[in-house]
């Protein structure tokens, strides 16, 4: 198959900063030749490069359906562009702010004459730090848009602190352990990092989210303190739910590896049932489970402790409620702090699962394991990677999908590799227990 | 000689001895993708038009005649006035050009708002020209360059505009699900054929009964005018890029796949019912296709670069015109049914003369 133009789809809520990332892509020197396709500004021919004022509604959907009409006008425009004889480097995709990446990332899938010149890239997910959390909940755009991306940019960094990102990031990477994460103000990213992914990458993929593949944890967030003498309280000032869990672990010193031994407490700590504590009553460390109960105001709970190094572990972000813990000098800060995967999602179920087995898969097997996941839960998968090893052939076998489309290819020498089985799954209600449990069948 | 196990070259060799029908006379080369071949009304000229670059004139003996500007950013399109008086040109820049057919001189030039512009078309009797401006039609008077009708923006950007034969004040659109008819003057559609897919092109037949789009799902539609009736015909290998009339209106002919599917449409129910003819011969997808002026020969161009010649009401055996590097990007019978012009993917315009 001769070279295919690399894709690059831009995507991210209205104010996102999509428009001034365009801008730097038109007017930087990258020396590549990029067509860019867009629906909110620009006119046609500019210096070397080319922009098609496409008009937004060429992108609207229709609930991801892969016969909607949207999709001849971008594969008429695409296609006229791919028979001129100044052939483009790259070509560069703005969706709307309100749009579902999905058709347009299937556009490459499902098109026999796009298949064959063009490929997707990335997708880009252009994300405003300070307001995506008016969207993040009950905006599917906005969630479909995380969902979508091979690579996110979480914008306008200067305008919330250390904290909410930390708390963002973690959310998003619940969402989609996929994408690469970068942090930026005004959309200042090395252009490589967006217009150079390389497309199928899934070893990038494990790599970035460390605890993609690690098991989901019933808490969001685990910190240690040095509680001094005197004890200390808890203090929290918002009220997003009615309660939340917290326990409280003595461990031996503030290093990683104690953190590490109470996070595996704390999580059977969590199956137990647990105390209700309205503000005021008092937390001790002795092995409950403190639900503690919400109530508008400042709200306070005591912690009756010896003084040393406590772990702390909390169904959500401290920032959530505005939780601290005081001491009789102020505010003791914690002297280490981790964001883990929650089980319980915040985001209508939107998650991605990684699996990993070793051994070589059955083809027959796998074909039809695939066939009928995307039958019976296209609808739900947003899109999908994966690596094969299949029995019988030297080679890997890698695969992509949009919702119900799949694309398989071959993936060239394994090298120095482990003949390993790699799955990524992005999307709405995935039961990570039974894709993996339906995934061990398929090996030979 | 030895049997070729190439399966090109068995079809080359089968079809040898019939080829010589149509032999080239001549060879050419546009500076880019041919888009369009259009011949003058009298057979005397051939417009070409490349992606980019100059567009230009031919004679049917392939001489070079003249070569008009490109449009910056793309040429669009390419129609001769019924006449034959004119040649009109529109692109991206958003230009429509009007050149009288002696080329001498400067063309009218109508500067219009910047859309996406891959779409004009003369009305039958001359009187207008309609192109696709984004997601309107807008309709211009030929002598005045007047706009003197524009339909409200459709949701999006226009694929095709074409004028019914019989009714010169009508014409079908195609955009956002399916195909709109409109009459000059009035403001809504006549009809509306949505199914809710994407239409690629679309095409009256010659009396004006029936629209028919090539669809990007594999399939064709056809729409009876009078009655309101969609015919939706599924069970293609592609989407389908190619369609044409027989001129008496008898035949559609049909790409979408290495078959040409040729569907009899004469009777009152049209396809309806009907077997079609199905033609095999190509080994790539039949993206363009044309009958001969008098419908007895139907040529068809491949992704395969082969353009063959079919005779499908005596013989389902094509003869082979030619087996062209490049896969055909377009075929063009003269008016006259003596030159048959071919277009390919990288530029090439070959021109073959009827030797009988």
């Amino acid at each position: 198959m001769p070279k295919r133009t690399p894709v690059t789809i831009l995507t991210g809520f209205l104010g996102a900063g999509k428009t001034t990332l365009m801008n730097r892509v038109l007017t930087e020197q990258h020396g590549q030749r990029i067509a860019v396709i867009e629906n909110e500004f620009g006119e046609v021919g500019i210096d070397h490069e080319l922009v098609i004022n496409a008009e937004e509604e060429i992108f609207e959907m229709n609930n991801g359906c892969i016969c909607c009409s949207v999709r001849g006008d971008l594969i008429r425009i695409l296609g006229t562009l791919m028979k001129r004889r100044d052939q483009f480097d790259r070509i560069l995709i703005e969706t709307t702010g309100m749009a579902d990446p999905g058709p347009v990332v299937q556009t490459f899938f499902v098109d026999d004459d796009m298949k064959e010149q063009l490929v997707v890239d990335a997708v880009v997910t252009l994300v405003d730090a300070k307001h995506v959390w008016e969207h993040i909940d009950d905006s599917d755009e906005v969630k479909e848009q995380i969902a979508f991306a091979d690579v996110i940019l979480l914008n306008k960094c200067d305008l919330v602190t250390p904290g909410e990102l930390d708390k963002l990031e973690a959310q998003i990477k619940g969402m989609n352990g996929m994408a690469k994460v970068h942090r930026t103000t005004n959309a200042q990213v090395p252009l490589e990092a967006i217009l150079e992914v390389g497309g199928f990458n899934l070893d990038h993929a494990m790599q970035v989210d460390s605890k993609f593949l690690e098991p989901e944890y019933p808490f969001e967030w685990g910190g240690i303190f040095e509680i001094p003498a005197g004890g200390a309280k808890f203090v929290a000032t918002e009220a997003p739910d009615l309660s939340m869990k917290l326990v409280l672990i003595p461990v031996a010193n503030t290093g990683e590896q104690a953190l590490a031994d109470a996070r595996e407490q704390a999580v059977r700590m969590y199956s137990h049932d647990s105390i209700k504590a309205l503000p005021s009553f008092t937390l001790a460390a002795d092995g409950t489970t403190w639900e503690l109960i919400l109530k508008e105001g400042t709200m306070e709970w005591p912690v009756e402790v010896t003084a040393g190094s406590y772990a702390a572990f909390t169904e959500h972000y401290p920032e959530e409620l505005g939780l601290v813990l005081n001491g009789a000098d102020g505010e003791i800060v914690p002297t280490l702090a981790a964001a883990y995967k929650p089980d319980h999602e915040h985001d209508e179920k939107v998650s991605s699962v990684g699996i990993e087995h070793d051994g070589e898969c059955d083809e027959p097997k796998l074909s039809r394991w695939l066939s009928t996941l995307v039958r019976e839960q296209g609808v739900d998968i947003f899109r999908m990677k994966g690596v094969f090893a299949i029995k019988g052939s030297a080679k890997r076998t890698i695969f992509q999908g949009v919702h119900m489309l799949l694309d398989v290819q071959d993936g060239g020498s394994w090298g120095d590799r482990p003949r390993q089985n790699s799955l990524v799954f992005i999307g709405r209600n995935l039961d990570r227990e039974a894709l993996n449990e339906s995934f061990r069948k398929c090996l030979a | 000689m030895p049997e070729s196990k190439k399966p090109e070259d068995r079809v080359k060799l089968e079809m040898m001895s019939a080829a010589k029908l149509l032999p080239q006379t001549s060879a050419t080369r546009l500076s880019d993708h041919c888009l369009d071949l259009r011949w003058s009304p009298d057979s005397t000229l051939l417009a070409a038009m490349p992606c980019l670059g100059q567009i230009e004139l031919f004679s049917p003996a392939g001489e070079r005649l003249a070569q008009l500007p490109e449009h910056p950013n793309g040429n669009g399109a390419i129609a001769w006035h019924p006449s034959g008086e004119w040649l009109l040109t529109y692109g991206q820049d958003a230009e429509v050009r009007i050149y009288e057919a002696s080329f001498q001189g400067q063309p009218k030039v109508l500067t219009l708002e910047k859309a996406w512009a891959e779409r004009a078309e003369w009305s039958p009797n001359g009187e207008h020209f309609a192109v696709a401006l984004g997601k309107c039609v807008a309709v211009f008077t030929a002598d005045g360059l007047e706009e003197i009708y524009r339909i409200p923006p459709q949701k999006s950007t226009i694929c095709d505009i074409s004028w019914n034969p019989s009714q010169p004040d009508e014409f079908a659109s195609v955009c956002d699900g399916g195909v709109r008819l409109w009459k000059l003057g009035k403001a809504k559609p006549m009809s509306h054929f949505d199914w809710g897919g994407a239409s690629l092109l679309s095409t009256w037949s010659p009396d004006g009964r029936w629209v028919v789009t090539g669809d990007q799902v594999p399939s064709v539609h056809l729409y009876d005018v009078k009655r309101k009736d969609p015919l939706h015909i599924q069970g293609y290998e592609t989407k389908v890029k190619a369609l044409a009339w027989e001129e008496a209106g008898a035949w559609l002919a049909t790409g979408g796949g290495r078959l040409v599917t040729i569907w009899p449409c004469s009777s009152r129910k049209g396809p309806n019912g009907a077997t079609p003819i199905q033609l095999s011969g190509h080994l790539g997808d039949a993206i363009a296709l044309d009958f001969s002026p008098g419908g007895k020969g139907l040529v068809s161009g491949g992704r395969d670069g082969l353009v063959l010649l079919w005779m499908p009401q005596s013989t389902e055996a094509p003869a082979l015109i030619s087996h062209q590097e490049y896969e055909i990007t377009r075929l063009r019978w003269s008016p006259n049914g003596q030159s048959l012009a071919v277009g390919t993917k990288n530029g090439d315009v070959f021109i073959h003369t009827l030797t009988s």
